[in-house]
């Protein structure tokens, strides 16, 4: 078992150690990872430039957060299809907070990370309150987030930033390393923390795998899923804030209509890097991966100048692809009792 | 769209007499609009003409996949690794791209915008593009000129994000009261299919009777109201639509359409790779250039426009090279200080 790899529960009988290693998704992950990557250094030319590498870790860095913040409410067996419409409407309050209310740029992020958490918490009490499954509630909420921040920003940019904070997007550490790599290091091992060395993660985990077991054990349930909502606004919100330094400005199309375009990203993390849909277990590591590979697989393939138009076919396929390996790999695990 | 990529030929053939062709260098030119949309598709063919007429190393128009930033900036970082070194950008976001665009200036490659400016300050040479308004309005001038005074006119234009649409409402406006006419209705953010035949067919079956002209300020509108009213049979309503697509074409041949402000997107692939293959090897924009000014920057060149009527309509890609070359003649002498 990875080391941030979180079940709610562990199984008393012990899995072969070599076996159980080579059946995780990390594992995977990691062999796919180097095959590509050795592949498309040796097709792919400028592949391993300073100025690519530099980008697609800073791709990776936004990808890998993004993830992380649809997997914070995955582990509770829910969705948030809000995620980008949370995202955008923090990077603009970021953004307001710095241009028009005139506030230092630190403490606009911290507005903009605590409209990501607030509107996460809007989500996590509707899903609640209403008993209805968070794909139904974030569906409304996404539109309804999105459409608030049109009207209330008249769709306007905010560009005005300090060059202190928007330098962090293209600054490089070494000529290669993106400093925002560096935040998603940080947002990763404080996940990692949290589900595997506090009780709060645990009890995340715990209500995600069994509501109802969960709560006989006395854990609060219902409080227990707002926090997730809340700390996955409070992720989307990170990542916003990201993609504004990396932008140079907080601009309401920065994911697309309705924040649509940060979905297919923020599940294909969490799924590659085997998170289950139906809650319980979370990866962090994992998720990292997952985001690494979808970011390798999309640099290379534009490098190789096969066809942008493919690219998002492939994307979606290997979504599927995974979905249906992990269902073997779990049979597998079952049927030798690993699992 | 085969037989217009055939005339641009041989318009391109003529427009490249006189021009002598230059020894090869290394100049390598990448063409990238915000996403997929007909009206760029000439620039692919721009792309191969400047090629063999300035003797460029290479030019390839490239497409993100889909009408999103980060797709865009994906594949334009990708480019500059594969050691493109000038640019054509359409700005996936006015504000947005003004980011990399400035990250890519700084790795050595001059960046112009074309069909769609950046929102000074930017590090882009200048924006070629039409003069959205002052189309939108000669169109509406010449729609008056066939209807008269009076008359009810209804505008259908393009999305609300692109910073064009509102230049071409409030100069359609202009117009028409400058013509005693009246814009009775505004359809805006149908620059797609589904929402313009949606949109429009619903218009024109409840108000078709209230209504004396049409004009169209966007590619999708203008092709789906010159089959609405090839549908309807009435030539009673007048119209004047915006670019070369067949359809408005051949509606402007059977007298379905008066006429189409024709806009020059070849001469902007052209004439861009033109300027960046001059960029490179050492010429500088002058600072007393005679740029115009358009609500986004200073720094704006007219690629060009003009109206297409019935007596036209089978000689518009002469029009369109008479504008190219308008555009090419003394270009670098007017624009560029060269060593």
């Amino acid at each position: 078992m990875a080391l941030d790899e979180a079940p709610a529960s562990s199984s008393p009988r012990r899995a072969a150690p070599s076996a159980g290693l080579l059946l995780t998704n990390e594992f995977g992950l990691i062999v796919l990872i180097l095959l590509f990557g050795a592949g498309f250094a040796a097709l792919a030319g400028g592949f391993l430039s300073p100025f690519n590498l530099f980008t697609l870790g800073r791709t990776v860095a936004v990808s890998i957060v993004i993830g992380l913040s649809m997997m914070a409410v995955i582990a509770t067996g829910g969705l948030n299809l809000a995620v980008g419409a949370i995202g955008v409407c923090a990077a603009m309050a970021c953004g307001y907070a710095i241009e028009v209310l005139g506030m230092p740029w630190p403490l606009g992020v911290v507005a903009g990370l605590a409209v990501g958490a607030a509107l996460g918490w809007v989500n996590g009490w509707m899903v609640v309150r209403t008993g209805l499954h968070s794909f139904i509630i974030t569906l409304a909420t996404m539109s309804i987030f999105f459409g608030a921040m049109i009207f209330l920003t008249r769709a306007e940019s905010y560009r005005a930033l300090p060059a202190a904070f928007t330098t962090i997007g293209r600054a490089k550490i070494g000529g290669v390393v993106s400093p925002l790599l560096l935040v998603t290091l940080v947002v990763m091992l404080a996940l990692v923390y949290l589900y595997r060395f506090t009780a709060l993660g645990r009890e995340m985990l715990a209500a995600g795998a069994r509501p109802e077991a969960a709560e006989l054990s006395g854990i609060r349930v219902d409080r227990i899923f707002i926090l997730c909502h809340v700390l996955s606004g409070f992720l989307a919100a990170v990542a916003a804030v990201m993609m504004v330094a990396r932008n140079g400005a907080a601009i309401p199309s920065m994911a697309g209509q309705l924040g649509q375009d940060w979905l297919l990203p923020a599940f294909l993390g969490p799924v590659l890097g085997g998170t289950l849909l139906n809650g319980g277990k979370v990866s962090v590591l994992g998720t990292a991966l997952g985001a690494l590979l979808v970011a390798l697989l999309t640099n290379g393939l534009l490098l190789l100048q096969l066809g942008e138009f493919w690219i998002q076919s492939f994307l979606g396929l290997l979504l599927l692809l995974a979905v249906l390996i992990d269902k073997s790999r779990r049979s597998f695990l079952a049927r030798r009792n690993l699992a | 769209m085969r037989h217009f990529t055939r005339c641009l030929m041989g318009a391109a053939l003529l427009v490249s007499v006189g021009s002598s062709a230059h020894a090869a260098d290394d100049t390598r030119v990448g063409l990238v609009p915000g996403g997929p949309h007909p009206y760029f598709a000439a620039w692919d063919q721009a792309a191969k003409d400047a090629v063999r007429d300035f003797g460029l190393a290479g030019a390839d128009y490239k497409v993100p996949q889909k009408w999103e930033l980060t797709q865009q900036n994906q594949l334009l970082e990708s480019m500059l690794s594969q050691g493109y070194n000038g640019f054509l950008i359409f700005p996936g976001d006015s504000v947005g791209t003004v980011s990399t665009v400035s990250e890519i200036v700084g790795n050595g490659a001059p960046v112009v915008t074309g069909a769609g400016c950046l929102k000074d300050p930017s590090e882009a040479a200048f924006c070629l593009g039409t003069d959205t308004g002052n189309s939108a309005y000669l169109g509406t001038k010449e729609l008056l000129k066939v209807l008269g005074q009076g008359k009810r006119i209804a505008h259908f234009t393009g999305f609300l994000v692109d910073p064009n649409t509102q230049l071409r409402i409030d100069a359609v406006e202009r117009a028409a009261k400058e013509g005693g006419a009246t814009v009775v209705q505004v359809i805006a953010d149908i620059d797609a299919p589904e929402p313009a035949e949606e949109k429009i067919n619903a218009y024109l079956a409840a108000h078709a009777g209230e209504i004396d002209g049409i004009v169209t300020t966007a590619w999708v509108p203008a092709v789906v109201s010159a089959n609405a009213l090839r549908k309807i049979g009435d030539k009673r309503i007048k119209m004047v639509g915006i670019d070369h697509d067949e359809v408005v074409l051949k509606a402007i041949k059977d007298g379905f359409v008066s006429g189409t402000m024709l806009q020059n997107p070849y001469g902007q692939g052209y004439v861009g790779a033109f300027a960046l293959d001059k960029l490179r090897k050492g010429c500088t924009v002058k600072a007393d250039a005679p740029f115009k000014s358009n609500a986004l920057t200073a720094k704006f060149i007219d690629s060009g426009t003009i109206f297409v009527g019935s007596d036209k309509v089978d000689t518009y890609v002469d029009a369109m090279r008479d504008e190219t070359k308008k555009l090419l003649a003394g270009f670098d002498t007017t624009y560029l200080t060269c060593p």
